[in-house]
């Protein structure tokens, strides 16, 4: 740190020095500016030597002169290459949705869209990180999720909107085989049906119980094998 | 031996209730059925473990009903838990007692209001004898409650046929 400081002082008393005394006023740490300025005194005064110019400079991301260079570094975002691959592939099936940094699909070609995710050398999607469910409001349900390339270290968050008078959505468990317990999970608790689970059972809930949770209509039941359900002990408010 | 320890010079003949010494004995080893449902299950074991060690109160987990006296509930009781909690009390041998341990055994917790998928206390599928309140408790409480159940024990008439 105190290296980078000292570099970057020097730095100011040579642009001092050259004419440039602006880019000494205006810089924002006092310290720095401080002693840049009694240094560009002591040089002018001749009491110390004119210091070489540092080749490596701190200052450069802050540079307008080497702004352009700090551009040409920036790597292409990995995402929007992923998102120009699928689109140009499965421009029928999207869907439309609020969120930039996600893919929306429709459901009904699904299925096919996820073997190709996985198996297309550019994307290479083998690893299913999470699928979860949302009810958005509105009537309408969302299953989400978020893919991960081990090959080519890339990520993709996929959702599908459906209503909750309909919710179908066919059924990954066969590509990804973790999806089999993240599909019953969100099945348990918003009731989607996945299309072509081949055991899609409740998972956390008793398999006799009534409703979706996480739906935002939900109403408990009253009593669940004789137990009441939402009990209100007498003398509590 | 806790009662009658150093209470004696020389051998001695000791006349009591059969009743009582049921108790006494009873009351000194109370096998507990070990099973956690959350997070009180942890401090269960802690008390178990040497530092606290509730075996020298006469408390040793046992892993099947059928083996305990005791069930301690440690824990949240969800809706799919309490059938099966119902069906291994009745599963022990009579006579048995409850410790509910924690609050969400005891009234469900934090879940009390807006937990659907949780029992509100474990009172309303078994009976309980004692509660155990905190979140979770200390062993040290757990101590307290189980000391609190030996005294249960000792009042106990296990031979005196109940009036109906």
């Amino acid at each position: 740190m105190t290296q980078d400081k000292e570099k970057l002082i020097v730095e100011l008393v040579n642009k001092g020095l050259d004419g440039d005394m602006d880019s000494v006023n205006n810089h924002e740490d006092k310290i720095v500016r401080a002693k840049a300025k009694a240094m560009i005194m002591k040089v002018k005064k001749g009491t110390v030597e004119r210091p070489p110019m540092p080749e490596i400079s701190n200052q450069v991301a802050t540079d307008p002169i080497s702004g352009n260079q700090d551009q040409a570094i920036k790597i292409e975002d990995p995402f929007e290459k992923v998102k120009k691959v699928i689109t140009e592939k499965y421009s029928n099936d999207l869907d439309e949705g609020k969120e930039a940094n996600c893919i929306y699909f429709k459901p009904d070609n699904w299925l096919e869209i996820a073997k190709w995710l996985r198996s297309e050398p550019s994307l290479l999607f083998d690893s299913l990180q999470c699928q979860m469910g949302m009810d958005m409001g509105e009537d309408i349900l969302e299953s989400r999720y978020n893919f991960h390339s081990m090959e080519l270290d890339h990520y993709l968050e996929v959702r599908i909107r459906v209503s909750r008078s309909d919710p179908k959505i066919p059924s990954v468990e066969q590509v990804w085989r973790i999806a089999d317990w993240f599909e019953r999970e969100t099945y348990d608790m918003l009731g989607i049906e996945y299309i072509g689970h081949r055991d899609l059972r409740r998972i956390l809930l008793p398999d006799d119980w009534e409703g979706w949770p996480l739906r935002k209509d939900y109403q408990e039941q009253e009593t669940y094998h004789g137990i009441v359900v939402p009990k209100i002990k007498e003398g509590w408010d | 031996m806790g009662l009658l320890t150093n209470k004696f010079s020389e051998d001695n003949v000791i006349v009591a209730k059969l009743e009582k010494l049921l108790n006494w004995s009873r009351s000194t080893s109370p096998w507990f059925f070990q099973f956690g449902t959350a997070c009180c299950a942890i401090e269960m074991m802690a008390a178990a473990a040497p530092r606290h060690d509730i075996k020298r109160i006469g408390f040793i987990p046992r892993s099947s009903p059928r083996q305990a006296d005791v069930m301690i509930v440690a824990g949240t009781v969800t809706m799919k838990m309490a059938i099966r909690v119902k069906k291994l009390y009745e599963q022990m041998a009579d006579p048995k007692y409850v410790v509910a341990m924690g609050s969400c055994a005891t009234s469900g917790g934090p879940y009390w209001q807006h937990g659907y998928h949780v029992l509100k206390g474990v009172d309303i599928v078994i009976p309980v004898d004692v509660y155990v309140p905190g979140c979770p408790p200390r062993p040290e409480s757990l101590i307290e409650g189980l000391l609190k159940l030996e005294e249960q024990i000792l009042e106990d008439r296990p031979l005196t046929r109940k009036m109906a």
